[in-house]
């Protein structure tokens, strides 16, 4: 699915959050979306799938495929959550509902979208759930009684569980330590990349984001300050803003890269792309080094 | 289990300890209830033998001792006043409180609940404004006026819409279940509009919290409108907090019935504990402070019990977990 | 009855704060500091005019003026005597003599009203200092840094607070039979309990914080690190609950006094013309009319009072009051982090 937004604005109470964004998605690519934390991604990522407080203002047009998310009713909203656009949260220690056992929760876009009966939703939901690597015990567990690597596996499974054109992952990685960040980066990128998706990829951190997008707009209070090639950001970044979360991005990689090079060879099995990122973002780090 | 084992504990000490706080408090308080129950200007032959009577010439420790091994074996005291047992008036008081605040809950549950979720779902300022003063003033009617005007409107009598009996419980109690019913409908309306003001407070400021939680989110990102979302999952997050409200509301209705009880002339648990202590009748004031205190412990006890079923976090987790819907 | 709204008391409280962080989840919740001579002075003042901006802060604070007029005036004049009866006009309709008409004595209902909201003053200012200072106590005993002590205080409040008021009020009615006290004490003790509840999360904030940290270093005294540091904290929330605590004194009042160990007969109060009213209720309903729409409006406006103070006592939401803090050289709340 082919996301538009144009001349988005987002205004909270009297303070205005998002100014003037302009973002574009084709079909099938994936895209990151870089910015510090209070610079509004979330924001952009919520007024995408019509989740903002009420008493908030958006203007602007927001096209995902044919659908103009930002003047849509509250019916074609939930329409398209779930059954188009699939969402994997930030925290899902608090997103997966904890009166849900884990299958469940996978099941819940089957169920509000399709008509399945019990047997099929179950069976859709088990193969969801061995697709990202999780066993047939877990099933029946809670999110509490679950690692956090493990949860955010849960969370992948329910966005990607119907199949959807677009996944938007706003900061899935923020909460984890950094062995499973990069599992879950992966684990996300290979799942979009065989359905052939698009994903809108929100974080903060430029290691993770060239393990994910191919291309990427950074965000600095509220504004697009620079966009283009993810590799070419991490290499030659324009605004001073994308030069200091590459830094810190950098800084990061230096400690993780040492201890995990060992590591790296072996996760990357799991998806031919991800090796190839991982195997640049480590000379970029040689290099800054240097 | 270990939980159960150590909550039921917890139940035995602080029964022991209302038991202590009620028997000094009843005797350490200044002012001779003897003489006061004798009445004004009554022979002191008369007072030494109620002294007597009540066992208060005893040293302190003897008169708690007894008192409390009586408890023991389920003997709640003989009224001075009345020579009935105090265990049996309360009984016969509890069939009329009993049904009362139960009618009074669930009027408050169809009112409150309802009213809160429509609040915490309202978008307009203007609407939700209008939600709150509603609650507001439902809750600041004194029950006293409250039962009054229910009387004024309703009531066989005086009443603009004559339908139901303005006062009193039929002599024959629930044998005649239709004329129990009927008297008991207005208090219990009073009682659960005041208190169904307040549920509906507590509903909207649970469901407003839990509408800004992930949970909400990602029931809506996974295909719910917001007033699904807010109404199976924010609804459901808040079912522990409003279940441990309106446990508690239950248990205080007992005592907080009591103007209604009087006002309607219904002879009821609260009605009953003002007319002892009005007659200073001390062996059954004590006994049904002290039942009254165990039945506040017993369901704050059935409500940490509740959470734990209602919460899955906290079943596996450890006894302090700390939950944060 | 008092009971019924002990509920929602503290539900009042949760309500009011939920919906202020609603309004300002985006900001930070550390509180204002030390706040210097200046900014002390000119606090209340900025409080109470951004109160009169808002429709409900105007009207609670119009009959709060009124209540306090009324009680005034009630002690040096009332239209009639309060033992002035007339035989010969009982329950009488309003008439230009009797503006609110006579009650079964042929006393003045309005003088009886007038004197009884002097009486409710009383009540509810005694109630409210009692609360305050019993609230406090606990408050300090709760963020203690004895632990035992602490320890204890919490697990009493718990234990204590689930008692109701009226069966407090019943056990000092004992001895005591009806009297003021009766009401003050045990709604005092009552609402210091569920103060020191709503109170705690906060307190517990300022007295770990760094600067507390700080003072106790530089040797300043535990009693001046809880007046200078955790009260200005605990502030807002305090006011919120004890004007809340002050609507359900006037309905404990009213719910005591007609069980008859309230405020005592012959003295008048509020309750009192309700509770003698409702004997006649089939005859002369006009007459229980005027107490119990005085006293709601007067509990209405308490809990608009609340709701008003704290959206205007808390920096947080009162943008005025943090340009005061400002000026004054302090750190106001607010500053030190950026919106998430």
């Amino acid at each position: 699915m082919s996301v538009d937004i144009q001349s988005l604005s987002v205004t909270l109470g009297s303070v205005q959050i998002v100014h003037d964004v302009n973002v574009h998605i084709a079909n099938g690519e994936r895209v990151g979306l870089v910015g510090a934390s209070g610079s509004g991604k979330s924001m952009i990522a919520k007024a995408m799938l019509g989740l903002l407080p009420v008493d908030a203002h958006v203007t602007g047009s927001l096209m995902l495929g044919d659908v103009n998310t930002a003047n849509a009713s509250e019916r074609t909203l939930a329409d398209v959550r779930g059954r188009y656009v699939g969402t994997v949260f930030q925290n899902p220690g608090s997103a997966l509902n904890p009166v849900l056992p884990v299958v469940r929760q996978i099941e819940l876009p089957l169920k509000l979208h399709y008509n399945l009966n019990a047997t099929e939703r179950y069976e859709r939901a088990m193969t969801m759930l061995h697709k990202v690597g999780l066993d047939d015990d877990i099933a029946r567990a809670y999110p509490h009684q679950l690692s956090g690597g493990q949860q955010q596996r849960v969370g992948i499974a329910t966005a990607l569980v119907t199949a959807p054109r677009l996944i938007i992952a706003d900061e899935p990685t923020t909460a984890l330590d950094s062995i499973t960040q990069r599992q879950i980066v992966d684990l996300l990128v290979s799942l979009v990349d065989d359905a052939g998706a698009s994903m809108l990829f929100i974080t903060h951190d430029f290691a993770v984001l060239s393990r994910a997008t191919t291309r990427s707009y950074v965000l600095d209070r509220g504004e697009i300050v620079e966009s283009g090639d993810t590799e070419q950001l991490l290499t030659h970044p324009q605004s001073a803003h994308t030069r200091e979360l590459v830094h810190a991005a950098r800084e990061l990689t230096l400690r993780a890269t040492q201890t995990e090079s060992a590591q790296n060879t072996v996760l990357a099995d799991n998806s031919g792309m991800s090796s190839v990122a991982t195997g640049t973002l480590t000379s970029k780090t040689e290099e800054g080094r240097a | 289990m270990r939980f159960v084992i150590r909550r039921l504990a917890l139940f035995a000490v602080a029964l022991f300890g209302i038991s202590l706080v009620v028997f000094v408090a009843l005797r350490i308080l200044p002012g001779d209830v003897a003489s006061i129950m004798a009445g004004l200007n009554s022979p002191p032959e008369r007072v030494a033998a109620l002294r007597e009577q009540l066992g208060l010439n005893r040293s302190l420790p003897a008169q708690y001792a007894d008192w409390v091994s009586a408890l023991c074996h389920g003997d709640f005291g003989t009224s001075v006043l009345t020579g009935r047992s105090v265990g049996a008036q309360v009984g016969a008081r509890a069939q009329v409180t009993f049904p009362l605040i139960t009618l009074g809950l669930l009027i408050a549950m169809a009112l409150g609940i309802p009213l809160g979720c429509a609040a915490a779902l309202a978008r307009k300022p203007a609407v939700r404004a209008a939600f709150h003063v509603v609650a507001i003033i439902g809750g600041s009617v004194p029950a006293l006026w409250g039962g009054l005007l229910m009387i004024l409107l309703f009531s066989r009598g005086s009443g603009l819409i004559a339908v139901f009996p303005s006062q009193g419980f039929p002599q024959a109690g629930w044998s005649d279940p239709g004329a129990a019913m009927m008297s008991l409908i207005l208090p219990a309306c009073t009682v659960g509009i005041i208190v169904g003001a307040g549920l509906m407070r507590y509903t909207r400021a649970a469901l407003a919290q839990t509408a800004q939680s992930d949970a909400v989110a990602m029931a809506m990102a996974c295909g719910m409108t917001r007033t699904q979302a807010i109404l199976r999952v924010g609804l459901r997050l808040a079912t522990a907090q409003l279940v441990s409200v309106i446990g508690l509301t239950f248990a205080e209705m007992i005592t907080g019935v009591m103007v209604i009880e009087n006002l309607f002339a219904l002879p009821g648990i609260g009605a009953g504990l003002i007319t002892d202590v009005g007659n200073r009748d001390l062996i059954a004031v004590q006994s049904e402070l002290f039942m009254l205190a165990a039945f506040f412990l017993a369901i704050g006890l059935i409500v940490d019990l509740l959470h734990r079923v209602l919460d899955p976090r906290l079943q596996s987790a450890g006894d302090n977990a700390e939950v944060n819907a | 009855m008092s009971n019924m709204t002990e509920t929602s008391n503290t539900t009042d409280t949760t309500t009011t704060l939920t919906e202020r962080n609603e309004r300002k989840n985006e900001l930070p919740r550390n509180a204002a500091e030390v706040t210097t001579t200046a900014t002390r002075r000119r606090k209340p003042l900025i409080v109470v005019r951004s109160m009169w901006s808002h429709t409900e802060g105007r009207f609670a604070l119009i009959v709060m003026a009124v209540w306090l007029a009324v009680s005034l005036i009630s002690l040096i004049w009332t239209p009639y005597s309060l033992l002035a009866t007339d035989g010969y006009h009982v329950w009488a309709k309003p008439s230009a003599a009797h503006i609110l008409g006579t009650d079964g004595t042929g006393a003045d209902v309005l003088s009886w009203l007038m004197a009884g909201s002097r009486t409710n003053l009383l009540i509810v200012i005694l109630t409210i200092a009692c609360a305050a200072a019993f609230g406090l106590l606990l408050v300090a005993a709760m963020v203690s840094r004895h632990s035992a002590l602490a320890g204890a205080s919490v697990v009493a409040v718990d234990a204590l607070i689930s008692i109701p008021t009226v069966l407090l009020a019943l056990i000092l009615a004992v001895p005591l039979g009806a009297s003021i006290m009766v009401i003050v004490v045990a709604c005092g003790f009552g609402y210091g309990l569920n103060l020191a509840r709503v109170a705690r999360p906060q307190a517990l904030l300022a007295a770990r914080s760094a600067y507390v940290e700080a003072a106790l270093w530089s040797g300043a005294s535990s009693l001046r690190v809880f007046v200078g540091h955790v009260l200005p904290n605990i502030m807002p929330v305090m006011l919120v609950q004890l004007s809340l605590s002050a609507g359900t004194a006037v309905l404990a009042e009213s719910g005591l006094t007609y069980l008859g160990i309230g405020v005592p007969s012959g003295v008048p109060s509020w309750g009192h013309s309700l509770a003698t009213s409702v004997k006649f209720i089939n005859v002369y309903p006009l007459t229980v009319l005027w107490p119990g729409l005085i006293v709601t409006v007067v509990v209405i406006a308490l809990n608009l009072l609340g709701d008003a103070l704290g959206d205007a006592a808390d920096p947080l939401a009162n943008t005025q009051l943090r340009v005061v803090s400002k000026r004054a050289g302090t750190n106001p709340a607010g500053d030190k982090g950026s919106a998430a």
